[in-house]
């Protein structure tokens, strides 16, 4: 197997991930063996142990699954409350920032990435 | 395969103490071994549970100091790491070894300080509480403790109708029960109203939802069933031991509201102890925030999934209800040192087994569970006492 071939079978990257969604891209995995998908990429299925992943486009629609408003904020988050959610995209579900007032079951849409952060979070709105 | 005893206990008061860890330590170590009737000397290893000492206190490789403070320094020691079940995987760890016969007479104990006697202040200790979120897909959204159980509490409100004053009940409770208890670090009765009417911390929890930050050590001494019956320590059995884990991070849980390692940790516990949940007389849950009982009450299957809610308003897991729950005042009243937390359950579960809980004594306790979770239920160990028959 060439570098080239084997780069191509590593699985997502933390960084492949970061990349694509400040670039406006939510990247996750699908896995080969059962189906599960994840937006938190990982180097075995999370759910059957399969080592057989392939990189998949996320969809940009979701629901809100829960939600909750952060009132006490960690150092370097300051500014107040935010809402942070887990939003189901059908197969997969992610933890995102959340803009607005939607609740569970309500229909919500990525726009991006968390701005003025180092490291990216995905944002929902 | 020899039958592991609990034959000392010792903890601090929770609260606020502006002492080194060492010194903090070495209160509860020996109270443990005075109540046991040992010496350090007789000490063949120590099971450390500390989570969290590297960030708040710049203090790591911890086990063979606090060894060494208390006199054993020389036997293996072993520090764990697991958010807030931390000290019951020591606990866990240590039984191993004794059943094995590894080892005869062993120490287990926790300690940790989150106060702002560490230097560090209510933003910078909830980043580090934080630190048990995931990295790279959690920690960047500004997620906290308070708001990972906000997550799974405002799920199981959506999927059952809980609601904010079954969750007030919940502290009401527990507070009522720290007041019986004077090593709890809140030690006055609260109202549903005083929980409604506090600011939110990480909706659906207000102030009183929370567990304070605390300060306290914890330590037991166990051994094996013979030398048990040679100590002046009046033993308690541990029946029965479960330990289970749960995906990272908390979007690819299967169920939000399940908390599955807790689940999978109790039908363990429950199979080595060959009892069940109608079986228990005194449960303490890991009640980090209200709806965190909640979670953990089902998932212990004292009542149905979708009633936890109702449980604290009926009075069900009241000290003088069915099944109590919390008769320390939980984490919520008695208060959260981490790492001392999961071993701060047992020696209240020995006192409640031997009969020397006082005024929040539960009557005839035989058999007794703790349910120590960490993380975002991540881990769970679930530890089933017995008492001497």
């Amino acid at each position: 197997m060439s570098a080239d071939e084997s780069r191509a079978s590593a699985p997502l990257s933390y960084d492949e991930w970061a990349s694509a969604l400040e670039d406006g891209e939510l990247l996750g995995q699908r896995c080969t063996a059962c189906g599960h998908e994840t937006a938190a990429p990982k180097a075995a299925c999370g759910r059957c142990g399969s080592r057989g992943l392939e990189t998949v486009s996320l969809p940009t629609k979701g629901v809100v699954y829960s939600e909750t408003t952060i009132a006490v904020a960690p150092a370097g988050f300051d500014g107040g409350s935010y809402r942070v959610a887990v939003i189901d995209l059908g197969e997969a579900r992610v933890l995102a920032r959340l803009e607005g007032d939607a609740g569970i079951g309500d229909s919500v849409e990525f726009v991006g990435s968390l701005e003025g952060r180092e490291e990216p979070a995905p944002l929902f709105a | 395969m020899t039958d592991a005893r609990v034959v000392g206990i010792g903890m601090t008061e929770f609260g606020v103490h502006d002492r080194p860890l060492p010194e903090l330590f070495a209160d509860a170590a020996f109270e443990a071994f005075d109540d046991a009737g040992v010496e350090g000397v007789d000490i063949d290893a120590f099971y450390l549970g500390n989570a969290m000492g590297g960030q708040t206190e710049r203090d790591t490789h911890l086990a063979p100091t606090l060894a060494t403070h208390v006199g054993i320094a020389g036997v293996p020691c072993q520090r764990y790491e697991d958010a807030c079940a931390t000290s019951s995987n020591a606990f866990k760890h240590a039984v191993r070894a004794v059943e094995a016969g590894d080892h005869d007479v062993v120490l287990v104990g926790g300690v940790e300080r989150c106060t702002p006697t560490t230097g560090l202040d209510t933003p910078e200790m909830t980043s580090i509480f934080a630190s048990a979120a995931h990295r790279q897909y959690e920690q960047p959204t500004g997620l906290t403790f308070p708001g990972v159980f906000g997550l799974l509490t405002t799920r199981h409100m959506h999927e059952y109708g809980t609601t904010e004053e079954e969750l007030a009940a919940v502290a009401v409770k527990n507070h009522r029960h720290g007041t019986l208890n004077p090593r709890a670090q809140f030690g006055k009765e609260i109202t549903v109203e005083d929980v409604l009417e506090g600011p939110v911390v990480a909706s659906p929890f207000r102030l009183m939802d929370c567990c304070p930050f605390s300060d306290g050590a914890a330590a037991v001494v166990v051994t094996n069933d013979e030398i048990a019956g040679t100590l002046d320590g009046d033993p308690v059995g541990v029946a029965g031991i479960g330990h289970a884990t749960d995906v990272i991070p908390l979007a690819d849980k299967a169920d939000l509201t399940a908390t599955q390692s807790a689940r999978d940790a109790a039908s363990q516990a429950y199979e080595a102890a060959g009892t069940g949940p109608d079986d228990l007389d005194v449960v303490e849950v890991h009640d980090c925030f209200t709806g965190a009982e909640v979670l953990a009450i089902e998932a212990l299957d004292l009542v149905e999934d979708g009633e936890g809610g109702r449980a604290a308003v009926e009075g069900l897991t009241a000290l003088e209800g069915r099944i109590p729950v919390n008769p320390s005042g939980g984490l919520k009243a008695k208060g959260h040192p981490i790492g001392a937390t999961g071993v701060a359950q047992l020696v209240e579960l020995t006192e409640q087994l031997r009969g020397d809980a006082g005024d929040r004594q539960v009557e005839g306790a035989e058999r007794a569970l703790a349910h120590n979770l960490g993380g975002d239920a991540a881990t769970t160990v679930v530890t089933i006492l017995e008492g001497a028959t």
